[in-house]
């Protein structure tokens, strides 16, 4: 083990998540999610992220097919659709697309159906942004894994 | 079992405790059932209500505990709690994103033991195990609180064997050990000393009547034997039922207005008591509830649920109702005729003009106007399996909570929701029940059919041609991003770039300029990121496929995607903003990696705008 060399790479690991804390990707409640991560599962903010990014794009697919034709939108699978999206982006913490959630019920409940579908771009953006992040993220915690190291527990205050 | 008993089953408490966890988002029912596993409690999960359901009928002692998700497609939380609380009388909690106080007053008169926001945190859920306790220990006192009541009524009424007061409570006991072994086997109770009487609706309806008539505070058991007046009947099985009966009522109610309901529970209550008691013959276990025995059932069926049950189908969203299948709807209604049939002996002193807004005037809980508005659209959305038998269910969320209020305004000019006991037995909504559901129902068998909801399947319903700029790309990641055909800038197209991009820091944005300069092509027309979804094949399945495949590679498609994707991020200023933050921090951090790791360059991603 090449102890200059995880050590560096947990510096990175730290940087790099705390830039994503600090730019609002993320909120406490992922940093809850990684506290849950143990020996007996060491893959479950992989998983559970994996899950959400899934959940995501079924849904905003869902939505986009309500939201089509302008002459008839399904508003309530719309606010459905938001509604669920809210939730599990809230489970991760995935802060960035919970906000984007709120302003697109918003536009849902008014009917507002250009407004719904500028936030459903950008709840697509937003989880798209998120995954390439985490999928980063994930990289560098292989990489110090391999190279000997442990993952640091960082705290965000 | 006993007070006693359960305090020394808390030994084990709350480690091992069972929990069922209900949730049809994947994302939060894992993390639930996590961080359940954490508290050391033993989970089951199911992301479906009707398989959570079917799971709870199965084996009524296998969960101690349910929670649940309050917004579900396939059944509204609230009635899958009423289901629960009724039928298995196990503490359910709730969980939701809505922090709004009506949804959380929905959910503590639903009977939900406790409501919980999510994210839920592992603190929450390290408590919940008292919720358990306190249901056990709750369940006891009711026996002993109903045994002391029919006690006294029997006093009065001439107990035919024995009328001292210690007899009295010999007897009670004996009904106590009854009741919990009923409660314990599910089917036949050996205990049973008396000869089986199956109490059928048409038996129940008898009693209801005897019992309204009477007077619920002052009914007897002899004395409803005598207005029943059904040979073989003795004064015995009418004391069980009587005591099962006010049980039920407190349960559904909490402690107020056990008379306002009890008329219209007849149906729930008989397969509640069934349910609980294995009682009598009633048998509805291979079946839901309200199934088999119900369909096509005697034509003296009681159609009525009670206001729990009509509580509980209230549902804001109403999706849950639309979904009913049968067997639950089937509880509540055979057919519109027998609405007319419905009748309650006593009269309320509510009039109520037509079906339609019988509270005018009265305090209302605040959720009355969206109910209705709600329940014309479910009524529209109404499940095709029992047209009339849902739509009449769907009256009963308009009435839901407003029975409550209802119940409470007349009589006694009681707040909404509150717990006052009731000072007369009369007036309950049944009429306006009655009235309502026929004015519904018959708004119901005029009404369409539920649109088909929008299923799972990627609709290509707009242009799935080939992308004017598209490029093969052998990393499949055109078929990843989502299928809308909204108007997205351009951008996809651009970015169709080789994978092996430069990603050290510069090159990341030599690429968007690339992609604007696509994007200038066409401006306002996004097709292309909508194309991408041409296979059937959705984006996550396949971009897990491509990331994790090679990692410095994923970065790349990930990050391509990401342009492609095409966002036309409504609020350009924030997100240069981001953008010029990103890139400085990956500036930094590219300089430490040296490149290699390749994700420096990596959130710095431009929108065609």
């Amino acid at each position: 083990m090449n102890t200059i060399v995880v050590g560096q790479l947990q510096r990175q690991f730290q940087d790099y998540i705390v830039s994503l804390y600090q730019q609002g990707y993320l909120d406490n409640q992922f940093t809850e999610l990684r506290k849950l991560q143990d020996e007996g599962s060491p893959d479950f903010v992989a998983e559970v992220v994996s899950l959400f990014f899934d959940d995501c794009a079924k849904l905003i697919n869902d939505m986009s097919t309500s939201l089509e034709r302008p002459d008839h939108v399904d508003f309530k699978q719309v606010d459905s659709g938001v509604h669920q999206l809210k939730g599990s982006s809230s489970s991760v913490g995935a802060r960035r697309v919970k906000s984007v959630c709120i302003a697109f019920k918003e536009c849902c409940d008014v009917q507002n159906r250009e407004g719904c579908l500028r936030c459903l771009q950008q709840v697509d953006y937003e989880y798209k942004m998120l995954k390439t992040k985490l999928q980063d993220l994930f990289n560098l915690e292989q990489q110090i894994l391999q190279a000997g190291g442990t993952i640091p527990q960082v705290s965000m205050n | 079992m006993t007070v006693e008993q359960n305090f020394e089953a808390l030994d084990q408490f709350p480690v091992g405790m069972r929990v069922l966890a209900v949730d049809d988002d994947q994302t939060c029912l894992k993390i639930l059932e996590t961080l359940l596993r954490r508290c050391h409690y033993h989970v089951t999960t199911t992301n479906q209500a009707q398989k959570a359901l079917e799971l709870l009928r199965e084996n009524k002692n296998k969960f101690d505990l349910v929670i649940s998700d309050v917004d579900m497609p396939d059944m509204d939380g609230f009635k899958l709690l009423e289901l629960v609380g009724l039928e298995m009388d196990l503490p359910v909690i709730m969980l939701s994103v809505h922090s709004d106080p009506k949804y959380v007053m929905k959910g503590v008169t639903h009977g939900a033991c406790d409501y919980l926001l999510k994210p839920v945190r592992i603190e929450e859920l390290k408590n919940i195990w008292q919720h358990v306790v306190r249901s056990k220990s709750r369940g006891s006192n009711n026996n002993n609180v109903g045994e002391k009541r029919d006690g006294s009524g029997n006093e009065g009424g001439g107990n035919s064997d024995q009328n001292n007061g210690r007899a009295n409570r010999k007897r009670k006991d004996q009904y106590n050990e009854e009741e919990d072994e009923e409660r314990d086997d599910n089917d036949d109770s050996s205990a049973q000393k008396k000869q089986r009487v199956v109490w059928t609706v048409e038996l129940h309806k008898k009693f209801v009547a005897a019992v309204n008539q009477l007077g619920y505070e002052k009914a007897m058991p002899k004395k409803i034997l005598d207005l029943m007046n059904v040979e073989k009947l003795t004064r015995e099985n009418v004391a069980s039922h009587l005591q099962k009966f006010r049980l039920y009522l407190k349960r559904i109610s909490g402690v107020t207005n056990q008379q306002a309901i009890m008329a219209n529970s007849d149906l729930h209550f008989l397969q509640m008591t069934s349910s609980l008691n294995g009682l009598d013959g009633f048998h509805h276990r291979p079946t839901p509830v309200g199934s088999g025995q119900f369909h096509g059932g005697t034509p003296g069926m009681r159609p009525f649920p009670s206001n729990g049950i009509l509580g509980r189908l209230n549902s804001p969203s109403g999706i849950g109702v639309r979904n009913l299948s049968s067997p639950p709807a089937g509880m509540f209604l055979q057919n519109q005729n027998d609405l007319g049939k419905f009748h309650h002996v006593s009269s309320l002193p509510l009039n109520h003009s037509d079906g339609g807004n019988i509270l005018q005037g009265l305090p209302m809980p605040l959720e009355f106007d969206q109910l209705q508005a709600n329940n014309n659209n479910n009524i529209r959305n109404m499940n095709n399996n029992n047209k009339s038998i849902a739509g009449s269910s769907m009256a009963f969320p308009t009435f839901s909570t407003q029975q409550n209020s209802l119940i409470r305004a007349p009589n006694n000019n009681l707040v909404v929701l509150e717990g006052h006991p009731q000072a007369s037995p009369s007036g309950f909504p049944g009429h306006q029940i009655n009235k309502r559901v026929e004015h519904w129902s018959n708004a119901v068998s005029s009404s369409n059919l539920p649109p088909p909801q929008t299923s799972n399947s990627i609709h290509h319903q707009f242009n799935v041609s080939p992308l004017p700029h598209a490029r093969p790309d052998p990393l499949e990641w055109n078929n990843v991003s989502s299928s809308y055909s909204i108007p997205f800038c351009d951008s996809a197209a651009s970015t169709l770039s080789p994978p092996a991009l430069d990603t050290t820091n510069p090159g990341a944005f030599s690429r968007n300029t690339d992609f604007d300069s696509n994007a200038n092509g066409q401006p306002g027309v996004f097709y292309d990121s909508l194309q991408m979804r041409q296979s059937g094949n959705y984006g996550p399945t396949t971009d897990a496929a491509m990331l994790s495949s090679n990692p410095k590679e994923g970065f790349v498609v990930g990050q391509q995607k990401l342009q492609s994707g095409g966002f036309m991020v409504a609020d350009a200023g924030s997100l240069d903003d981001i953008v010029n933050s990103t890139m400085k921090q990956e500036q930094s951090q590219g300089e430490l990696s040296g490149g290699d790791m390749g994700y420096g360059g990596f959130s710095s991603l431009r929108t065609c705008i």
